[in-house]
């Protein structure tokens, strides 16, 4: 609870601002919905259109184009184009109405059985499958073939009855992945009813996956239709599309060479049955986020004509005024901010803040794993001899790995699912040219005895290992090339304590005998402390401190760090529950004037802060904070007070506890097991 | 293990469903559909053909519907659909094991090699999205599979076969193609099959490129595909391994369960070509009243799409090692 920094609540945005905007700009929607208006229209004005009835006979038989029939008579002498458009209407009807009756079931279907699960569930889930799995039309065929005549609205029960089952399936898996979300438990624990957690609660989240339901269900329908309608099933003395492809078929319009009296409705099913389709597509890929996207133009990237700059010193890694932002329909958000960061080698370099203030965006841009739509806006990132930013695709691929690696956040879901390990382990070194089998064998043996994994476990899948298991296996892939930098995202907030522990000691003594840099990223900031030469502190996109672990620790400089400090349990005494730091960081869409923690920090000077551009300047050797209250220029009457206040905070938090040397880089000794309890509570 | 007796149990419960709706359906539905057709063929099926068929409906009142019931599962578990009305006295078995090997085969073969080929195009327009071609294949993709099947056909066979004469208007084999299995015979097969084959595939290719391209774009975001660029993998390994291998798991069950579908349509294709397959015999039952060749139909037609779906989870308990664990 307490060290932890809180997560930044991200504010959520009402759907219809954000999907119905991009529904009209999604081009395949816009098609979609402008096919089926032309034929509704088409439908509507039929008796504007045409001023016969489809049924009528009193023409002659098969006549040709002329202005009384623009499209002839078919063998009965019926006008064709009336009948076009008056089978419009029925056509739609079906599509619709069955269409509807079919999702009617789905969404029943689907969210009775992920609401209810258990027996229900099960029941459900059986007849899912038996309908998935019965052939369709020919049961229509056959439950239709008992029905002669009787209209249409048994042809649309019969479709609307066979169809629903797939739609039942998705809307289940859905509504199943829906329930474990926080705000249906809350519901149901304050006692809110089935029916008002469903109706309330759970459509409306599915309201995307709905619509694009309907839309397929509507084109099955259709289809459908014409395919029993042509055969002759059903009611055929009724004017659809379909109807009409039983007479032309029936009368032998094509060997008359009448051909578009069978081409004009079945090109028109085909179009509606598209505009379906498309439909269908869209809302699909609009409400399903991993589908929709990635087709945005990116931003070129603006690379300073001089190339990278030159680094003082000899840092593994120099990354300079490196901004990343994410480009999305509503704005760019920036998430990363002309951040400047060096790493030396052989160092261990803590990366800490909130959650949501932009360090795995750092981390992947720095690397260059980041997707659409995140993209490097500016800066530069050098590793070693090379410009990682500039490099081609092949020279990337090289590079990767062998000079640098990097172990996922998620790293419970990093590795490839149907793949052994074993694969998994061998091919990282063989894409860097390891490919002598025994050597691939012994070089996997030695990582994971390192990481101290049985060797059987190369054979095994990732689904058979713990999620600490599989966090070795990471690292043990990480190391494999012995690369000269590891960047570690999280890589053990998913773990409980003690395998957390285990894992944390491995790294460090092989990163010392090997003299690996690592970045090592996490919002828990007392694990950094310990564990790092140096830690960078971000906040809202920004570096806002810089200094080495115990210099930090002891005379932290920033005020959010100050508070962020205030936050660690003491190590003796009663441990007192702390809240968080009060307030939240700003958007990082907005344009940030001035200092970004302006809101909530409590040294705040007004006028100062909030007005000038925020610079950084050192405060101690090797110690740098973004923060007027360092600036020289800035009234020391201005800041008097807060600095008082600061120095007095600072001491209240360090006395009469551990030598800022007993916990500088990594050491972790049985002597700090007694802060374990205060890790575990925040780790849940 | 359990995963494959859970699937057998589903197969076995999904066919007695099937012949249950066989049975039922008749029965269920107003006027007497069964008193339809014996009229029909009064006076063309010698008397004891009729009792017969009373009896096979339970309109002799012979027993309770629960008994009649029973009567006709043990019939069906012993393989005996009764006699074909329109071809009486031809056994209903006789006419579907002589229909089967053209349906295996046409609509069999050929949607294989539409998921084949529709998976492959979708492969390569979900990993080249946002390239023009890669995503000018999905509007293509999706009308081609709205077109009604049998309107395509019906196209193909005015064009190709009925205008420029390059194919056959019908059947499967011509009225004397020779020998059997010689090379005349395939010849004349091969001729006639193949406007039927571009019908399916032309019309069944867009709904697994759809399918497939959707796996493959939620495959590329998931984090073991980050993982495998940040190793440094080439795009090969990167595309054979990662991407397909995971994406063609949900498509290919996406397959099983579409197969019922695409059987559907392919039974009209069927019918257009009056190729002599289940399809185009349920359209001749169904337009000759003979209700116990239709049902018999429906019932191999049923079996035919489970016995392929079964197969469908036997091939993904090899894909899947988390299936082979039983915890999928
Ligand atoms: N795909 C995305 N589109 C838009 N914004 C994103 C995206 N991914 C991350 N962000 C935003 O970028 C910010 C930084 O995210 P992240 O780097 O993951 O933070 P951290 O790793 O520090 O928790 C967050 O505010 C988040 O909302
Ligand atoms: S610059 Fe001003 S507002 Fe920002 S942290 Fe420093 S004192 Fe607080
Ligand atoms: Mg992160």
């Amino acid at each position: 609870m307490t060290a932890v920094i809180p997560a930044a609540t991200v504010p959520r945005r009402a759907w219809k601002n954000t999907s119905l905007g991009r529904f009209f700009r999604n081009p395949r929607s816009v098609a979609g919905a402008g096919l089926l208006l032309l034929f509704v229209l088409l439908a509507l004005l039929a008796p504007v259109l045409t001023p016969y009835n489809p049924n009528s006979l009193q023409f002659d038989a098969f006549m040709g184009f002329s202005a009384q029939h623009p499209l002839g008579t078919t063998a009965l002498g019926q006008d064709i184009f009336s009948q076009f458009v008056y089978g419009a209407r029925l056509t739609l009807l079906v599509g619709s109405a069955a269409g509807l009756i079919a999702t009617f079931l789905s969404v029943t279907f689907g969210l009775a059985a992920a609401y209810f699960g258990g027996r229900v569930d099960e029941a459900i889930n059986t007849l899912i499958n038996v309908f998935l799995v019965l052939p369709g039309l020919p049961l229509i065929i056959v439950a239709a073939a008992f029905i002669r005549g009787g209209g249409v609205w048994p042809v649309i029960l019969v479709i609307g009855l066979t169809g629903w089952a797939f739609g039942a399936r998705v809307l289940r898996s859905q509504a199943l992945a829906l329930r474990e979300r926080d705000f249906i438990a809350a519901a149901t624990v304050a006692g809110e009813g089935p029916i008002r957690i469903i109706f309330v609660e759970m459509l409306p989240n599915m309201a995307g996956l709905i619509a694009a339901n309907f839309f397929g269900a509507a084109l099955y329908a259709v289809l459908s239709e014409a395919g029993l309608s042509f055969i002759g099933v059903g009611d055929v003395s009724l004017v659809t599309w379909g109807t009409m492809l039983y007479w032309a078929q029936a009368k032998g319009a094509l060997l008359q060479g009448a051909w578009w009296w069978v081409a004009l409705p079945g090109l028109s099913i085909a179009l509606l049955g598209t505009s379906f389709a498309l439909l269908n597509f869209a809302v699909d890929e609009i409400s399903n986020p991993k589908l929709g996207g990635g087709r945005l133009k990116m931003p070129r990237r603006t690379v300073s004509a001089a190339g990278p700059a030159p680094v003082a010193g000899d840092a593994l890694l120099a990354i300079n005024d490196l901004n990343v932002g994410y480009v999305t329909p509503t704005g760019t958000v920036r998430a990363v901010r002309d951040v400047t960061l060096e790493v030396q080698p052989g160092e261990l370099l803590g990366l800490a803040g909130e959650s949501g203030c932009g360090k795995s965006t750092l981390a992947f841009a720095a690397t260059r794993l980041l997707d659409p739509p995140g993209a490097v806006l500016g800066g530069s990132v050098r590793l070693a001899e090379h410009d990682l930013l500039a490099l081609s695709p092949e020279e990337l691929r090289q590079v990767r790995w062998k000079e640098f690696s990097i172990v996922f956040q998620a790293s419970m879901s990093v590795l490839n699912p149907v793949l052994k390990i074993r694969e998994q382990v061998y091919d990282a070194m063989q894409a860097h040219g390891v490919t002598d089998k025994a050597k691939l064998d012994a070089r996997a043996r030695e990582l994971f005895d390192l990481v101290g994994i049985q060797t059987s476990y190369l054979d095994a899948y990732p689904h058979q290992l713990s999620g600490g298991m599989k966090q070795r296996v990471v690292i043990a892939i990480a190391l494999a090339l012995e690369p000269k930098l590891i960047v570690m995202d999280e890589p053990t907030t998913a773990l409980d304590v003690v395998v957390q522990r285990q894992i944390l000691q491995e790294i460090n003594d092989v990163r010392r005998r090997l003299g690996i840099s690592i970045i090592f990223i996490t919002h828990d900031l007392s694990l950094l402390v310990e564990m790092s030469d140096r830690v960078a502190i971000m906040y809202a996109g920004e570096v806002v401190e810089q200094a080495p672990a115990h210099q930090l620790y002891a005379h932290p400089a920033h005020p959010y760090t100050q508070q962020l400090m205030n936050s660690f349990p003491p190590m003796t005494g009663p441990r007192t529950r702390r809240s968080g730091i009060p307030g939240k960081p700003p958007p990082l869409s907005a344009e940030i004037v001035g200092c970004p923690f302006f809101e909530r920090c409590t040294k705040r000077m007004p006028g100062v802060c909030d007005v000038k551009p925020l610079q950084t300047f050192p405060v101690a050797e090797h110690q740098t904070a973004a923060c007027f209250l360092y600036d020289p220029t800035v009234s020391p009457a201005l800041k008097g007070n807060a600095i008082r206040e600061s120095q007095i905070n600072a001491g209240q938090s360090n006395a009469g506890q551990i030598s800022a040397g007993q916990i500088s880089a990594g050491q972790i000794s049985a002597g700090e097991v007694s802060r374990e309890p205060a890790r575990n509570a925040k780790l849940n | 293990m359990s995963y494959l007796l859970r699937k057998l149990g589903i197969f076995v419960f999904t066919l007695w469903v099937a012949a249950t709706l066989n049975f039922i359906l008749p029965r269920l539905v107003p006027g007497d559909p069964v008193s339809v057709m014996l009229a029909k063929y009064q006076g063309r099926l010698d008397p004891s053909a009729v009792d017969a068929l009373k009896i096979a409906y339970g309109l002799n009142d012979l027993g309770s519907p629960i008994s009649q019931y029973f009567t006709y599962l043990g019939n069906l578990l012993r393989g005996d659909f009764g006699r074909s009305i329109s071809l009486f006295p031809t056994p209903v078995i006789d006419v579907v094991l002589r229909a089967l090997p053209y349906t295996l085969g046409l609509v069999g073969i050929t949607t294989i090699i539409s998921f084949v080929l529709g998976s492959g195009l979708g492969l390569y327009s979900g990993w080249r999205r946002g390239r023009a071609g890669a995503d000018a294949v999905v509007p293509a993709a999706l009308f081609l599979s709205s077109m009604p099947y049998f309107w395509f056909g019906l196209l193909l066979l005015y064009v190709l076969a009925f205008q420029l004469k390059w194919f056959p208007l019908s059947g499967a084999l011509d009225p004397f193609p020779g020998d059997a299995y010689s090379a005349g015979w395939w010849s004349s097969l091969a001729r006639h099959a193949v406007l039927p084959v571009l019908t399916i595939l032309v019309t069944s290719v867009g709904g697994w490129l759809i399918t497939m391209r959707n796996n493959v774009i939620s495959v590329a975001s998931e984090d073991y595909l980050a993982f495998a660029r940040a190793k440094g993998l080439s795009e090969g390994r990167i595309v054979n391994r990662y991407v397909l291998r995971n994406a063609l798991l949900p498509s290919f069950t996406a397959f099983g369960m579409s197969l019922g579908f695409v059987v559907g349509g392919s039974i009209l294709t069927e019918i257009v070509f009056s190729y002599p397959g289940l399809g185009y015999y349920l359209y001749q039952s169904v337009t000759n009243l003979d209700y116990p060749l239709m049902q018999a139909l429906f019932f191999f037609i049923a079996l035919a799409v489970l016995l392929a779906n079964l197969l469908v989870d036997l091939i993904n308990v090899i894909l899947d090692p988390r299936i082979r664990e039983g915890r999928a």
